[in-house]
C-alpha cells in the first residue's frame, strides 16, 4: 500500500487519461453516427469508429500538442528566464550548468544514474534523453496527424465529389494546419500563463507553486 | 459519408508514409470497388438497367427516378456514359473514388450494401478538382 502510495500521481493521471481517452470515443461515434445521418449515411460501430482515422486523427492532433508543449518548454526552461516564478531557473543559472551542479561523470555519486556516471556519448544522450524523448514522441504524433488527417480529410473531399490530396498537399492545407494550430496556440497559453500567474498566485502543498509566504520576486523555488 | 479504417498507429503512419501521393485503401475494398464500378460499366452497355441500377446507392437512385421521373432501370439506360476502363482506385474510409481511362471519374460510398456508386460520368471543374465539386452525370 506504502509502495502504491509513492505513485499515486502517476496513477491518478493514467487512470483519468484512460477514462477520457474511452470518454472520447463514446462521445466521438456519437457525433460521427450523427453526422452521418444528417448525410443519410449509415452508422458505424464502436469498434470500427476506435480503428478509423477519423478518431485518431483527433487523438493525435491533441498529442502532438502535449508533446510539443513539453519539448519546448524543457529546452525553453535551460535558457530562458521569469523573474519570480517557480518555473523558471534562477536568474544566474541560464545554460547547461557545470558538471558539478549537474552531477555527471566525476561529480556523480553512487545513486546516480548508471549513464550519468558513464562519461562520454552515454552521458551526453541520458543528460539530453527527457528533451529526445519528448521532441520524438511530438515528431510521431505529429506524423500520425498528418496521415490519420488526409486520410480523413480525402474521405469528406470525396464525399462532396472533390478530388483527393496526396500527403505532400495535404502538409500545406488549411485543414492540417487548422488542426495544428489551434492545439498549440492552446498549449503555448497554458505554458506562458502557468509561468506568469505562479509568480503572483500560490497553492499551498504544490511543488508547482512556491511557498505560500515567498515573495513574488523569489525565483526558481517550490513550494 | 467519412470514416476510415485504421487498423493500427504504427502501420496506419508508416502505411500513410508508403502510400505518399497515391490513395490507399485495403486491398479488399480496392477489389471491391472496382468490381462494383466495372460491373456498372458493364451493364451500362448491355443497356441492363436493372443491374446498372444495383450498382447504385438507394440516394443516388431515387435522386435520378426524381430527375428523370421513371423509374432508375429505365433512366439509367439513358443517361450517356462514355465507355473506360478503371485506371486508378483510391479509397479513404467509405469513401472511394476510381478514374477511368476515358478521363471521367466514379464516386462510391461504402454502406449497408457495400459499395455502391453515389455519382458517375464526373468530369472535374477547370483546373481546381480539389475545391470544386467534379461534374457529374448521375449523382445523390
Amino acid at each position: 500500500m506504502k509502495a502504491l502510495r509513492n505513485h499515486t500521481l502517476s496513477l491518478f493521471f493514467a487512470a483519468i487519461f484512460l477514462a477520457t481517452l474511452i470518454g472520447q470515443a463514446f462521445v466521438g461515434q456519437d457525433d460521427f453516427n450523427h453526422a452521418q445521418l444528417a448525410h443519410e449515411g449509415d452508422v458505424i460501430s464502436l469498434g470500427r469508429y476506435v480503428t478509423s482515422s477519423e478518431y485518431w486523427v483527433d487523438v493525435l492532433e491533441n498529442w502532438q500538442s502535449e508533446y510539443l508543449q513539453f519539448t519546448l518548454y524543457v529546452v525553453g526552461t535551460v535558457w530562458l528566464l521569469q523573474r519570480g516564478s517557480p518555473e523558471s531557473k534562477e536568474l544566474d543559472k541560464a545554460g547547461l550548468e557545470s558538471d558539478e551542479d549537474q552531477l555527471v561523470g566525476p561529480h556523480a555519486d553512487e545513486r546516480s544514474p548508471r549513464w550519468a556516471r558513464a562519461g562520454g556519448l552515454r552521458t551526453r544522450l541520458y543528460s539530453n534523453s527527457l528533451l529526445i524523448v519528448m521532441g520524438a514522441i511530438w515528431i510521431a504524433s505529429w506524423l500520425g496527424q498528418s496521415v490519420t488527417g488526409r486520410i480523413a480529410y480525402n474521405a469528406e473531399q470525396l464525399d462532396h465529389h472533390l478530388a483527393p490530396v496526396d500527403w505532400g498537399v495535404y502538409l500545406g492545407s488549411s485543414d492540417f494546419w487548422n488542426r495544428t494550430l489551434q492545439n498549440w496556440q492552446s498549449e503555448f497559453l497554458a505554458v506562458g500563463s502557468m509561468a506568469v500567474l505562479s509568480i503572483y498566485l500560490r497553492q499551498r502543498g504544490s511543488p508547482e507553486s512556491k511557498p505560500v509566504g515567498a515573495p513574488h520576486d523569489a525565483t526558481g523555488i517550490e513550494g | 459519408m467519412r470514416v476510415l479504417r485504421a487498423r493500427g498507429i504504427v502501420p496506419i503512419v508508416l502505411l500513410g508514409v508508403a502510400c505518399g501521393g497515391a490513395g490507399c485503401g485495403g486491398g479488399t475494398d480496392v477489389a471491391e470497388v472496382r468490381a462494383v464500378s466495372e460491373r456498372f460499366s458493364a451493364a451500362a452497355e448491355a443497356n441492363d438497367g436493372e443491374r446498372a441500377c444495383a450498382q447504385l446507392t438507394p440516394q443516388t437512385r431515387a435522386q435520378l427516378e426524381e430527375q428523370e421521373q421513371r423509374q432508375c432501370r429505365e433512366a439509367i439506360t439513358g443517361v450517356r456514359l462514355e465507355a473506360g476502363s478503371v485506371a486508378r482506385v483510391q479509397v479513404y474510409a467509405l469513401n472511394a473514388m476510381v478514374e477511368l481511362s476515358n478521363g471521367e471519374a466514379e464516386f462510391l460510398e461504402q454502406g449497408q450494401e457495400g459499395w455502391r456508386l453515389s455519382a458517375v460520368g464526373c468530369t472535374p471543374q477547370k483546373d481546381k478538382p480539389r475545391d470544386q465539386p467534379y461534374d457529374c452525370q448521375v449523382e445523390d
